[in-house]
């Protein structure tokens, strides 16, 4: 499955559900951030029956970056039972996206 | 348990030099698989805008180009791995990589796998790249016309960009640890005549100041120990290039600073093995030199193949 954009609200019911969610928090003018969007897509379907791939606007969603602590993009967060279990920020490679959530999934 | 699939070609980096290896190998009818760590189109995915890669008259950015190399050679059967090489055998038959998602097999590899600008490791220099920390002054130098740019380091490539900017910026300050230039002679007179370059000798960068673009930099005489603030709209690292070649050390021959050693036809000491881009020995690093090194690979390769050398 793809990842889904996300805005505070749908991602508030998505934490309410059984699978963990993992956000990507991003913004269109971050180098980086697209640089990680290839791998994160391919992430989203191979995980896609152990988490909900979720991306996160933070222009268009300042206030829960902030409550989420996002200082440096890209970040991905992933939640169990709506609360913050890891982060990485900034992955250099898909196998670190891999070592994250092998080890955040497990926790 | 099924025969093993061996591929005609494995490229190792999804860059320029890469994936224009992928192109040429697919439409010559091989079986040819890239393997990428992240993304299409290496260093270039973070250049905001490429304004000599010719044919693009209005420019583009660096990760838009990338994309495109990569969907032209998928285009014609080229197929990408999303893996990091962890582990290569590049003289068995046929040659292994071990990787983050399996192992693959080819009978022939092209290294892509480029260079890094060496950084100068400092708070926040990964998220100011592109808002005031640069590490090439040929792509990002025009955003400084008219503006204060200070080039960290003393050597050659150092010199030229701070020649380079000299050109365009209003003052370019010249920040170098010891009290000479390591820049080879030929630099020196034209530095010195070029009027709007300051040198700041016996001095380091400590720290990037910032709000949200570089607004200076302090520096730390390395003599005196003293502190000081420098204001600047840019910072432009030039302390070298760091190859990525440490798989491939005690297989291949490299140059002192660690880059494969092969001439034009981008041939290693290995039958069957490639260097192609900025991973290669060579006089200039640039994405059109990085495609030309990719189609040049491919020709030798099915020389290889057919059973020539």
């Amino acid at each position: 499955m793809a990842a889904i954009d996300m805005n505070k609200e749908q991602l508030r019911k998505a934490m309410e559900g059984d699978k963990p969610v993992l956000v990507d928090f991003w913004a269109p003018w971050c180098g980086y951030c697209r640089r990680l969007g290839p791998a994160y897509e391919k992430i989203a379907e191979e995980y896609g029956d152990r988490l909900v791939a979720v991306k996160v606007n933070i222009d268009e969603e300042e206030q829960l970056a902030r409550s989420e602590g996002v200082e440096l993009i890209p970040t991905l967060i992933l939640y169990k039972g709506g609360k913050a279990v890891d982060s990485v920020v900034n992955p250099g490679s898909k196998a670190a996206m891999d070592q994250f959530l092998q080890a955040a999934l497990d926790s | 348990m099924g025969e093993l699939h061996v591929y005609d070609m494995i490229v190792v980096g999804g860059g320029p030099g890469g994936y224009t290896a992928a192109l040429y190998a697919a439409r010559a009818g091989l079986d040819t698989l890239v393997l990428e760590k992240l993304s299409a189109g290496g260093q270039m995915a973070l250049t905001e805008e490429i304004d000599n890669y010719p044919g693009y008259e209005a420019g583009i950015d660096g990760f838009t180009l990338g994309e495109k190399m990569q969907r032209q050679a998928e285009r014609f059967g080229a197929k990408t791995a999303y893996a990091q090489v962890e582990r290569m055998d590049l003289t068995a038959s046929p040659k292994v990589l071990e990787t983050s998602e399996s192992i693959f097999y080819a009978r022939t590899v092209v290294l892509a796998t480029g260079a890094d600008p060496r950084k100068l490791g400092l708070a926040e220099e990964e998220a100011l790249t592109g808002r005031g920390v640069a590490y090439c002054a040929a792509c990002d130098g025009m955003r400084y016309k008219g503006k204060t740019v200070v080039v960290v380091g003393g050597g050659n490539s150092a010199a030229a960009d701070a020649l380079i900017l000299s050109r365009i910026a209003e003052k370019v300050i010249l920040v170098h640890r010891r009290d000479t230039l390591r820049a080879t002679k030929v630099y020196h007179a034209p530095l010195m005549q070029a009027g709007n370059i300051e040198f700041r000798w016996n001095s380091t960068v400590t720290a990037l100041l910032h709000g949200d673009k570089v607004t200076g930099v302090r520096l730390k005489d390395v003599t005196t120990g003293a502190e000081t603030e420098l204001s600047c709209d840019g910072v432009f690292i030039s302390v070298g290039r760091k190859p990525a070649t440490e798989l491939v050390r005690g297989q291949l021959e490299l140059d002192r600073s660690g880059y494969i050693m092969a001439d034009e036809t981008t041939k290693t000491n290995l039958p069957g093995v490639y260097a192609v881009g900025d991973v290669r020995t060579k006089p200039l690093r640039q994405v059109v030199t990085a495609v030309a090194d990719g189609a040049t690979a491919v020709h030798m390769a099915e020389e290889y193949l057919a059973g020539g050398v």
